[in-house]
């Protein structure tokens, strides 16, 4: 491969101690994921995502193995790379323009105002820039996030479920979305999600986790041109696969 | 025999009668009025049927109230009162809040004032009335100590409970854009804590107001309380001692209704259940 590694994992393990026991979440997590590329990962709810993302996002650590990005360990939180949470993040006692704003106190007011203005124009919040987020519905409260980590123009982007909360109206216009501003900004995405079908509409690889404690069963390829066509026959081959790794039946 | 407490009865049962034909801001103004007449005049047939010469009437309270407001009295031992409390509350506030919000983030400074704020916390602030008075003598020093004993712990204990409840989320937001310092105070802790620290306000605002009372009662010589134990002392003046009280729990309410204003900002809307 001649595309520059953004992200790797080595053999990444995770244990929580619970009630004296240990519990063991990851195991020997090997993954590489390329500058630019947009890369889903899908398992069962409980099988360590979330801690996954979450030890390449710096806010826990491995119990052995590392996470690189460009090269250098993972030691903790860098704005250079965002999360976008699975519950709200942003702030609720602060402006949409405010929370948009947060990563980029050290500029000047001028460079805030044009960069606050470009992304919140990207994500289709114009005009709501003085709302507070309680009067903003979930899907609108998911692009301030959004925007907000836009806005710090990062490397990286760890995505949690962040569209979970959401009616599925929403979630595929944000989806859609999304995928728009990865080809327009060209970020490393990371993409957490237990939806089969969510993966396949967005990333160029999807990451298939087993059960607890959580190991990588496949990596699958989606081959895809976007926009996707969700009927497409590519399309059910993929998400039939899916099911199989998954180990769920096809049929309801 | 007057029988105004009949008519004021009849009209009182006419306005819960119609409520449902009433908006719900009428409601909420002319139900409890009316409970309230109802009240007062429960409060005469008492005074009728016991023929008792010692507890005042409505209209002797009334009378008696008319008549501390007409001598300057009042207005001088309300802004006695009025004085402890303020200044007891707001040097509480400057206090209890910063500490609160430091000892609340930092685990190991909890660690180690936590277990004595919440053993000095029991202690009724009355109980601290012959110490007061010790070292402030007779009086405003030692209300203000006193109010400042009883804020303090609703404000300190609420802005710590507050602080440690910030969400992970949030906390991890800060973390990721690199906030920290002063910084993180300004923009997540104390906004994330400041619904739940006005919420401590109210409550030591209600504890503070109950405090000064009692402690005027037994150890100063002017402001409400003070005008109580006077009242009953010179002359066994019941009518003043419950024209007081009706004046303490009116002030009461106001004093309520202004802190509550601070809810409505739209930095802290978001901490409240809209109901
Ligand atoms: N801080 C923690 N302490 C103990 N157990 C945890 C902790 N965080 C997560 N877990 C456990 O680790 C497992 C994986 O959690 P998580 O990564 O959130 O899964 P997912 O995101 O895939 O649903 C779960 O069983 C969860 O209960
Ligand atoms: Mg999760």
């Amino acid at each position: 491969m001649t595309t520059q590694q953004k992200v790797v994992f080595e053999k990444v393990t995770k244990l929580f101690q619970r009630k004296g026991e240990d519990l063991e979440v990851l195991r020997d997590i090997d993954l590489s994921v390329a500058q630019g590329e947009f890369v889903c990962l899908l398992g069962p709810s409980g099988c360590g995502k979330s801690t996954l993302l979450n030890i390449a996002g710096g806010f826990e650590r491995p119990t052995s193995g590392r996470v690189l990005i460009d090269g250098e360990s993972v030691l903790g939180p860098d704005s250079r790379r965002v999360f976008v949470f699975q519950e709200y993040g942003i702030f609720p006692w602060a402006s949409v323009w405010d929370n948009v704003a947060l990563g980029l106190r050290q500029l000047s007011k001028d460079e805030q105002q044009r960069i606050v203005s470009q992304v919140i124009e990207l994500v289709g919040l114009k005009g709501f820039e003085s709302t507070y987020p309680q009067e903003l519905s979930g899907g609108m409260k998911q692009r301030v996030e959004v925007a907000r980590a836009l806005a710090v123009d990062p490397d990286v982007i760890f995505m949690d479920e962040p569209f979970g909360a959401l009616d599925s109206l929403t979630r595929l216009s944000l989806r859609s979305e999304l995928i728009r501003i990865w080809h327009e900004s060209g970020k490393t995405i990371l993409f957490v999600t237990h939806d089969v079908d969510e993966s396949i509409q967005l990333a160029q690889r999807i990451v298939v986790f087993t059960d607890r404690p959580g190991c990588i069963r496949e990596i699958v390829p989606v081959p895809m041109e976007h926009p996707r066509d969700l009927g497409s026959p590519e399309y059910g081959q993929i998400k039939n696969r899916l099911y199989d790794l998954l180990g769920v039946s096809h049929q309801v | 025999m007057n029988y105004w407490p009949l008519y004021v009865s009849l009209m009182a049962l006419a306005v819960v009668g119609t409520a449902r034909w009433q908006s719900a801001r009428q409601q909420s103004v002319l139900l409890p009025m009316a409970i309230s007449c109802f009240l007062v005049v429960l409060w005469e047939l008492a005074c009728r049927w016991t023929q008792s010469r010692i507890f005042p009437t409505p209209g002797q309270t009334w009378a008696g109230l008319l008549e501390l407001i007409e001598s300057n009295r009042l207005w001088g031992d309300i802004a006695a009162s009025l004085f402890r409390v303020t200044w007891g509350f707001v040097l509480a506030v400057a206090v209890g809040i910063p500490l609160g919000l430091v000892v609340g983030w930092s685990t190991r400074t909890f660690r180690a004032l936590n277990p004595i704020i919440q053993g000095l916390r029991p202690i009724s602030p009355i109980a601290w009335i012959p110490i007061a008075i010790l070292w402030f003598g007779i009086g405003d020093g030692a209300g203000i100590f006193l109010i400042f004993l009883s804020s303090f712990f609703p404000i300190t204990v609420g802005t710590m409970a507050a602080v440690r409840n910030i969400s992970l989320v949030h906390q991890r937001s800060a973390m990721n854009f690199g906030l920290s310092g002063l910084e993180l105070f300004r923009r997540v802790v104390l906004p994330a804590a400041l619904p739940q620290i006005i919420t401590s306000l109210r409550i030591a605002l209600g504890v503070a107001w109950l405090v000064i009372v009692a402690a005027e009662m037994v150890g100063m010589d002017s402001g409400l309380g003070y005008l109580i134990n006077d009242a009953r002392n010179a002359g066994s003046r019941y009518d003043l001692v419950v024209a007081t009280m009706l004046v303490i729990g009116m002030i009461g309410i106001v004093l309520d209704l202004l802190i509550r204003r601070l809810e409505r900002f739209d930095e802290v809307r978001w901490g409240y259940a809209t109901r």
